[in-house]
């Protein structure tokens, strides 16, 4: 392989293309699904707030996304993409102390649901066992770091537990999985 | 909601100018401080230094305030709901029934309730001051992969499209007559449905579309990549760099070595 310089530029110091190492990156389609879910996690825990009347506390269906992304893509893209998305969401829109809890706790969430949802040959009942057992880790994550780590007193944890986190959990698990139901059947997935 | 998808306000303080690898350490080290420290008055100075901070970032008003309106709500919240789940201490204020307002329970309710103020506000000084280009590229540098930083900025950047594409799906909607507003909570997250299922096979196009032009440019073809724009420590970041790591050092070993009560 000969370079040709002639043309006054400055010699290129690297090794050509074929001689270079080769990055043992994921795949390209993998980074492009990853990103897009988490911005779409993002994205949906951002703009669709719900008012919760009860309380007048705000819920939002970003949760939907974590379980959808771990009953279509598998626990890997429910942990990746659930914990930062929410995490990234949480930024945004001001809760950014709760960022590392929120990254573990919806992690923990993708990850539970989407082993679990695997399980038996991804069977239906297998989902909602698998939804079920993810909110559930969720829930009890957010209530434990409330009240060890952040120090907020049982009084609010418990409230917002109560109040915002277990119908959080309930509506975006079943909308998880009737988008999931829904997606899987309107377009051929990529594997 | 509309619109606030990138707090960064473009300026020119130091604490822009700063490297970003080092608000990122000063960030986790005030939050450790506000972690370690258990008594009202450390803790008040640190929210006080950290609001000054945030003073000097020369944010936008409305930003600031959407900001913080988050963090009142919840210091509020925490002051007056932790006496009436913390019933000990021996000067009883008010009794009603089973419930006692005692004098400790306030003091206690009221030093939570500010460290969460400075564990909450650390993060604007970050966020006010970084691009979110210059955060990724911070965080590779810190150690993160290449492909996973990709994969971060490519979220961050879609998060405003698809946040305005939501919208139009939801507005496409509402004009076939379905309504968001209305009904119970039931009822209004069903109607979501409609909303989310477009947006998701949007959004894995998109990932499609995405994938083939990562290809395009020879995304992963060789491991030394190079970079236009290379983050570099001068001085003053390393000056900065001490001044952060001692102010966080010098409370925890005055804490943990000589056993004072900060």
């Amino acid at each position: 392989m000969t370079e040709d310089h002639s043309q006054g530029g400055p010699p290129v110091a690297q090794p050509p293309l074929a001689q270079a190492p080769q990055a043992n990156f994921v795949s390209p389609k993998t980074v492009a699904i990853y990103g897009v879910l988490t911005a779409l996690t993002a994205a949906i825990t951002i703009i669709t707030v719900i008012p919760f009347p009860p309380t007048k506390g705000y819920f939002n269906l970003g949760e939907a996304m974590v379980f959808f992304s771990a009953l279509i893509f598998g626990w890997r893209a429910g942990a990746i993409c659930g914990g930062v998305g929410s995490a990234i969401a949480d930024v945004i829109i001001g809760y950014g102390y709760f960022a590392p809890i929120t990254l573990t706790a919806k992690g923990v969430e993708g990850l539970v649901t989407g082993t679990i949802a695997r399980l038996n040959g991804g069977k239906k009942w297998s989902s909602v066992l698998g939804i079920f057992c993810g909110g559930s880790c969720m829930v009890s994550i957010y209530f434990l770091a409330e009240v060890i780590i952040l120090d907020t007193g049982i009084g609010y944890a418990l409230s917002e537990m109560l109040t915002v986190n277990i119908p959080q959990v309930a509506i975006g698990g079943t909308l998880g999985f009737v988008l999931a139901h829904y997606v899987r059947k309107s377009i051929r997935l990529p594997k | 909601m509309k619109g606030v998808f990138d707090l960064y306000t473009a300026r020119d303080t130091f604490l822009h100018r700063l490297d970003p690898r080092v608000k990122i350490l000063a960030v986790l080290f005030l939050s450790l401080l506000g972690f370690i420290m258990t008594n009202l008055i450390p803790l008040f100075t640190l929210l006080c230094f950290i609001i000054l901070l945030l003073y000097l970032t020369r944010s936008t008003f409305s930003k600031a305030y959407f900001a913080l309106k988050f963090v009142l709500r919840l210091m509020v919240l925490i002051t007056v709901l932790w006496p009436l789940f913390d019933q000990s201490g021996t000067p009883v204020l008010a009794a009603l029934g089973p419930i006692k307002i005692t004098e400790p329970a306030i003091w206690r309710g009221l030093t939570s309730a500010i460290r969460i103020g400075c564990l909450a506000t650390v993060w604007y000084i970050l966020m006010f001051t970084t691009t979110q280009r210059d955060l990724v590229r911070a965080l590779v540098k810190m150690g993160l992969r290449y492909d996973f930083g990709l994969a971060l900025a490519i979220s961050l950047r879609f998060i405003p499209t698809f946040g305005f594409t939501i919208e139009s799906i939801k507005d496409a909607q509402r004009a076939r007559g379905l309504e968001f507003d209305k009904g119970s909570i039931i009822r209004r997250s069903k109607n979501y449905i409609a909303v989310l299922i477009p947006a998701v096979v949007y959004a894995l196009r998109t990932a499609e579309t995405l994938s083939l032009s990562l290809q395009s440019r020879a995304y992963g073809a060789r491991k030394d990549r190079t970079y236009m724009r290379e983050i570099r420590m001068r001085s003053s970041d390393l000056v900065s760099l001490v001044i952060v790591v001692l102010l966080f050092a010098i409370p925890a070993v005055a804490k943990f070595v000589f056993g004072a009560a900060i």
